[in-house]
C-alpha cells in the first residue's frame, strides 16, 4: 500500500506545476466536473496526455483549499449529477502568472535545446 | 476540524468518485459496449478507486489527526477485546497517578502558591533568637510601631492584637475569635472583602476610641449566619457591646484565623504591645531588612526591656517559612514514595503490554506484511499506551479528589496556612495530564520500540505452535521485576521506619493518665474582675461549682499546665547556688487538686493546702527530672527558687506581691510529659495558681463518663458565676491534647500515608509478577506437558517456576536492600529511626518474599495440575 501511494505521489510531483496549470486553463473555458476535465486534457493534447486520477483528484482539492478554483454540484448534460469545478478571481490571476511562468520556461528550455549558431 | 464538516466532505468526495466512474461508463455504453463491460473498464482506468480518495483526502491535511483517530478507534477495539488487561493496567496506572496527584494538590497548596494577600512573598515576621536557642515573635508596643514604619527597609506595617470574644445574644455564650487590626490592614493585605467593605482609616481615627464596627470572617459568617447575603448592615453583640457588620472577608483570608476582624486602637501605652506585620519594599535582601531591624530593635529593648530576651538576635522569616521548614520535607518525601509507587504501577503496565505484545506479534505481522510503516505500528502501540495511561489518570484524580480531603484531615492542623486552597486545580490537573503523558511513554516506549522492530519474514514463517517461549521477553521481564521488587523494598521499609517509630511514640510513658479528663478554657474578658482578690474568687467559685457536679470525679485549675506540653519555660535561681544563663525551667500555675485529677504521684513532701492557695503562697512543687538535674545529693525539700521574670502585668496577669522573690520547695512529684512526646521531660516547677492570675485558666475535670458529654453541663455551671462567660472553643478531651500535638498528627500522617502507600506497591508488585510468572507458564504448557509425558512430576514442575522467578525475585531484594541503606540517612532526616532497626528489615525482607511466593505459586500451581495430554494439544 504504502509503495502504491508514495508511486502516485512521486508522479504528482513531478506534474505538479504543469498539472495545476493544465487544469486552471481547461476550467478557464467554463466549468467542469474532474471527469470532463481529464477528457478535455487528454482531448486537447491529442491523447498524449493521460490524466491519471491519482493525480488529478488530489490536485483539484488541493487548488480548492487554496481558493483558486470553486467547487459546486450540478446536473451535467447527461443528466448525472457532478461536483462542478469554476475558476476564482485569484484563480485567473494565478492562471495569468502559471502561463508566463510557463512560457518562461519552455523558452529557456527551448533556448538551451536549439543547435547553436554560429 | 470540525468533525460534521469532515464527515459531509467525505461524502461529498465518495459521491464525485461515484459520478466519474458513472459518466466514464455511460459514455463507453454509448460507443456501444455492453453496461457491465462499461462499467468495468471505467473503473479499471480510473485506477484502485479507495486510494485515489486516500491521497485526495490527504489534500484536506490534518492527515495526522484522521491516523490519531484510527489509531484511537484501533485501540479501542484491542482494549475491549482483553477487559481483564485492560482494568490492571489501567488501575495499577491510576493508584499511581492518583496518590501522586493527590500529594503534590498538597504540596502545590501548601508550599507553592499558600496565601492570596498581594505581594505575599514581600510580607515577614519579626522574630527573635536568644542565646539559647529559643525563639520568639517580637511585639511593638504604640511609639515603636510609629517608629518602625519610618524603617528604610518596609513598605507597611500593620499590627494586629488578639482576644477571645463572647457572643451575648444566645443561649450559651459562644466564643468567637476576634482579631483587632490596625486601620490600614485591609490595604495592607490587598484583598478585597467578599461582601461590604473592609476596615477604614476613618473606623480608627487617631487618639479617638474606633467606631463599632465588624468585619466576619468567612467560616464564623457561614456557621453564625448560615452565610446570610443581607448580613451587611446588621448587629452583632459581643461582651455586651454592638458591633456594625460591615463586611465578610472572602474563604481564603483566613489571617489570625479570626472570626471577626475589629479596629485596632493603638495606644501611646508602652506596656501594651501589638504583633507587627510588615511588608518590605520591592528588592530589599534579607540581610539586609535584618541588619536594619537589628539595631531598631536593640534601641525599642533599651525602653521596654521585658519585651525583649537580654541578647537576641533578629530574623525576618517569610509568611510560610516555618511550614516549609515543618513540612516541606515530610511533603516532599510523600512525594517521592507515590513517585515509586507511580513507577511501579508503569513497571506492571510495562509487563502487561509486554506480554500482550508477544500475543500480538502476528497481528503487528500481518499489518506489516499488507503495507504498515515500522512508524506506524509504533504510533498505534503509543496510542494503545497513551490510552491507557489518561483513562488510568482520568481515575486517578477521581481517586486523588477523595484522597486530598484524607490527607488534609490528617495534616497536623498548624503545619500549614490555613489560607492555602487544598484541591485539585488547574495546575494540579496540567501536572496529571504531563504525567499521563509521562508515564504513556515511560511505559509504552519499550514494548513498543520492541513489537516494532520485529522481522516480518521470520514471523511469518515461524510455526505458530511454539513448545517454549523465547528468552530475550523473558530477560526483559525479569530486569521489570527486580526493579519493581527493590522499588517496593524501598517503600516498606521507609513504612515500617514510619510505623514502628509512630508505635513507639503511642506507647511512650506519659506519667500521668489523660483518659476521661478534658480541659475547658475560660478566657476572661476586658476590664473583668481586674483586681487580683477578685479574679482570685472568680476562679475559686468556678472550680467549687465543677467539682460539686455530680458526674464529676475531681476538678482542678491549670493556668498553663495542661500536658503533655505545658509550662512556661523561664530561667530560674536557686538559692545558695550561682544563676546560670541556661538554668530554665517550665513553671506551672496550678490548684493541688491538679495531681490528683492527672494521677501524677506525689512523691516526697508535701503539697499546698486551700488556706495556702487563698493568700497566694510562695510555695512550689518540683518534678523529678529538676530534682535529679540540680539536687543530685537531695536536699532539694526545704531550698529556695526564684523566677526572676515572675512579675505581674495589670490588668493582663495580677501577681501577689513579692512574685519575683524566693519560693520554698515543699515535695517533690513524679515526672509526666511537659515538652511533647518525643523529647525528654524538661525540669518543672508547679506554684500555687494565684501567685499569677492571668485573663485566662482552664479547668481540669475528671469523669466517670467520657468527659465531653458533660461539657454543656460544664458550662451551665460557668454561666451560672458569670452570665457573660463562655467556655474556649474546641474544648478537647486529655486523649485528644495528645493527638493534636503536631508530633503525634505528624507521626499519624506519615505512617499512614506512608503505610497505605506501600500496601499499595506491594499489591502492584505482586500483581506484576503474578502475571509474568502466568504468561510465562501459559507460554511453556506445551513444555510442561512434554516434561510430564516424559516423566517429571508436578513438584518438578512446580520447582521450575519457582527457579525462573528465583532469580529476578532475590536480585530485586538485594538491589532494595543496597537502595534502603543507601537512602536511610536521607529519610533519617525526617522519619524517627532507621531502616536498619533489627525488626525493619528484616520483617519488610519476609514479607516480601511471602507475598512473592504466593503470587508464584498460584500459576505455577496451575502449570504443575495440567493433563499432560491436555498441554501437548494446547496451542
Amino acid at each position: 500500500m504504502t509503495e502504491k501511494r508514495e508511486r502516485y505521489q512521486n508522479r504528482i510531483e513531478l506534474l505538479q506545476g504543469t498539472l495545476d496549470l493544465l487544469i486552471l486553463q481547461t476550467l478557464q473555458w467554463g466549468p467542469q466536473h474532474g471527469y470532463g476535465i481529464s477528457l478535455a486534457i487528454r482531448n486537447r493534447s491529442g491523447e498524449i496526455l493521460q490524466v491519471d486520477t491519482g493525480s488529478l483528484y488530489p490536485a483539484l482539492h488541493r487548488l480548492e483549499k487554496q481558493k483558486w478554483i470553486k467547487a459546486e454540484w450540478r446536473i451535467s448534460e447527461n443528466k448525472q449529477r457532478a461536483r462542478y469545478y469554476r475558476l476564482t478571481a485569484t484563480g485567473k490571476k494565478q492562471l495569468t502568472k502559471e502561463r508566463s511562468k510557463w512560457s518562461q520556461l519552455s523558452d529557456a528550455i527551448a533556448g538551451v535545446l536549439q543547435p547553436e549558431e554560429k | 476540524m470540525n468533525f460534521w464538516r469532515r464527515k459531509k466532505q467525505r461524502a461529498e468526495l465518495d459521491e464525485e468518485v461515484e459520478s466519474h466512474l458513472k459518466m466514464a461508463a455511460q459514455e463507453r455504453a454509448a460507443r456501444g459496449e455492453t453496461m457491465e463491460e462499461a462499467n468495468h473498464a471505467a473503473r479499471r482506468e480510473f485506477g484502485n478507486v479507495e486510494l485515489v480518495k486516500e491521497v485526495a483526502r490527504d489534500e484536506w491535511g490534518w492527515r495526522w489527526l484522521r491516523d490519531a483517530a484510527d489509531d484511537v478507534r484501533y485501540g479501542a477495539r484491542m482494549l475491549a477485546k482483553n477487559p481483564g488487561f485492560a482494568i490492571v493496567a489501567i488501575l495499577s496506572l491510576a493508584l499511581g497517578i492518583g496518590a501522586t496527584t493527590a500529594v503534590f494538590s498538597v504540596l502545590y497548596g501548601v508550599l507553592v502558591n499558600p496565601y492570596p494577600y498581594a505581594n505575599s512573598d514581600r510580607m515577614v515576621h519579626l522574630v527573635f533568637h536568644d542565646n539559647t536557642g529559643n525563639r520568639g515573635w517580637a511585639n511593638l508596643n504604640g511609639p515603636q510601631l510609629q517608629q518602625f514604619r519610618q524603617a528604610s527597609c518596609v513598605e507597611s506595617v500593620a499590627a494586629m492584637d488578639e482576644w477571645d470574644l463572647t457572643t451575648t445574644e444566645g443561649d450559651l455564650p459562644e466564643n468567637v475569635q476576634a482579631i483587632y487590626l490596625t486601620s490600614n490592614a485591609f490595604v495592607h493585605f490587598g484583598v478585597p472583602t467578599l461582601l461590604g467593605r473592609g476596615l477604614l482609616p476613618s473606623d480608627a481615627p487617631e487618639g479617638q476610641d474606633p467606631e463599632s464596627v465588624a468585619v466576619l470572617g468567612y467560616q464564623f459568617w457561614q456557621r453564625h449566619y448560615n452565610g446570610d447575603p443581607d448580613i451587611v448592615g446588621k448587629k452583632i453583640q459581643l461582651v455586651r457591646k454592638n458591633y456594625t457588620i460591615v463586611g465578610v472577608v472572602p474563604p481564603r483570608f483566613t489571617w489570625g484565623d479570626g472570626e471577626v476582624y475589629l479596629p485596632l486602637k493603638i495606644t501611646a501605652d508602652p506596656v501594651r504591645s501589638y504583633f507587627p506585620m510588615i511588608r518590605l519594599k520591592p528588592g530589599v535582601t534579607r540581610a539586609a531588612a535584618n541588619a536594619e531591624f537589628q539595631s531598631l530593635l536593640e534601641q525599642f529593648a533599651k525602653q521596654t526591656p521585658t519585651h525583649f530576651p537580654e541578647h537576641f538576635k533578629v530574623t525576618i522569616e517569610g509568611l510560610n517559612d516555618q511550614f516549609v521548614a515543618g513540612i516541606g520535607g515530610t511533603l516532599y518525601l510523600l512525594l517521592a514514595a507515590v513517585a515509586l509507587l507511580l513507577l511501579i504501577g508503569c513497571g506492571n503496565v510495562s509487563i502487561l503490554l509486554l506480554a500482550q505484545a508477544t500475543a500480538r506479534q502476528h497481528e503487528l505481522a500481518v499489518r506489516s506484511a499488507i503495507g504498515a510503516e515500522g512508524s506506524r505500528i509504533l504510533r498505534q502501540l503509543l496510542t494503545e499506551a497513551l490510552m491507557l495511561s489518561f483513562a488510568g489518570a482520568i481515575v486517578g484524580v477521581v481517586l486523588a479528589n477523595g484522597l486530598v480531603k484524607l490527607i488534609v484531615t490528617w495534616l497536623p492542623e498548624f503545619s500549614f496556612p490555613h489560607e492555602a486552597a487544598i484541591r485539585i486545580n488547574l495546575p494540579v490537573l496540567l501536572f496529571s495530564v504531563g504525567l499521563a503523558l509521562l508515564t504513556g511513554i515511560v511505559f509504552g516506549a519499550s514494548p513498543a520500540l520492541q513489537s516494532a522492530r520485529t522481522d516480518v519474514a521470520q514471523l511469518m514463517q515461524a510455526n505458530t505452535r511454539k513448545t517454549t517461549a523465547g528468552v530475550h521477553g523473558r530477560r526483559t521481564h525479569s530486569v521489570l521485576i527486580a526493579g519493581q521488587i527493590s522499588l517496593t523494598l524501598l517503600l516498606l521499609a521507609g513504612a515500617g521506619v514510619a510505623m514502628r517509630g509512630f508505635l513507639r511514640m503511642m506507647h511512650v510513658n506519659l506519667g500521668y493518665d489523660p483518659h476521661n479528663v478534658m480541659s475547658v478554657g475560660i478566657p476572661v474578658h476586658d476590664n473583668t474582675y481586674t483586681t487580683w482578690e477578685a479574679r482570685r474568687t472568680y476562679f475559686e467559685q468556678l472550680l467549687k461549682r465543677v467539682s460539686a457536679m455530680p458526674e464529676v470525679v475531681s476538678a482542678g485549675l491549670s493556668t498553663n499546665a495542661t500536658p503533655p506540653n505545658n509550662g512556661w519555660e523561664q530561667r530560674f535561681e536557686i538559692s545558695g547556688k550561682p544563676a546560670a544563663e541556661q538554668q530554665r525551667a517550665r513553671i506551672n500555675f496550678i490548684s493541688p487538686e491538679y495531681f490528683s485529677v492527672l494521677r501524677i504521684p506525689l512523691l516526697q513532701g508535701r503539697s499546698w493546702d486551700e488556706s495556702e492557695t487563698v493568700h497566694g503562697a510562695k510555695l512550689a512543687l518540683i518534678n523529678q527530672t529538676l530534682a535529679r538535674q540540680y539536687f543530685p545529693n537531695g536536699g532539694a525539700i526545704g531550698s529556695e527558687i526564684r523566677i526572676p521574670e515572675l512579675k505581674g502585668e495589670p490588668p493582663f496577669a495580677l501577681a501577689v506581691p513579692g512574685s519575683d522573690s524566693w519560693f520554698q520547695v515543699i515535695g517533690i512529684v513524679g515526672d509526666a510529659r511537659d515538652d511533647g512526646l518525643r523529647n525528654p521531660i524538661k525540669p518543672s516547677v508547679f506554684v500555687p495558681y494565684t501567685v499569677l492570675l492571668r485573663v485566662w485558666t482552664q479547668i481540669l475535670v475528671r469523669t466517670q463518663v467520657p468527659p465531653l458529654t458533660v461539657l454543656r453541663a460544664v458550662r451551665e455551671q460557668i454561666r451560672a458565676v458569670d452570665p457573660d462567660q463562655q467556655a474556649s472553643r474546641n474544648i478537647r478531651d486529655l486523649d485528644g491534647w495528645i493527638t493534636t500535638q503536631p508530633e503525634w498528627e505528624h507521626g499519624h500522617l506519615v505512617a499512614t500515608l506512608f503505610g497505605g502507600f506501600a500496601i499499595l506497591a506491594l499489591a502492584l508488585a505482586a500483581t506484576g509478577l503474578y502475571s509474568v510468572i502466568s504468561y510465562a507458564v501459559s507460554q511453556r504448557t506445551g513444555e510442561f506437558g512434554i516434561r510430564m509425558a516424559l516423566g517429571a512430576r508436578p513438584k518438578d514442575v512446580l520447582l521450575i517456576v519457582f527457579r525462573s522467578a528465583a532469580t529476578s525475585v532475590t536480585g530485586g531484594v538485594l538491589t532494595g536492600v543496597v537502595l534502603t541503606i543507601t537512602l536511610n540517612r536521607v529519610l533519617a532526616r525526617w522519619i524517627q529511626g532507621s531502616a536498619l532497626d533489627v525488626l525493619v528489615l528484616p520483617g519488610v525482607i519476609l514479607l516480601l518474599l511471602a507475598t512473592s511466593g504466593l503470587s508464584c505459586f498460584i500459576p505455577a500451581r496451575r502449570a504443575s495440575s495440567v493433563d499432560p495430554m491436555v498441554a501437548l494439544r494446547y496451542e
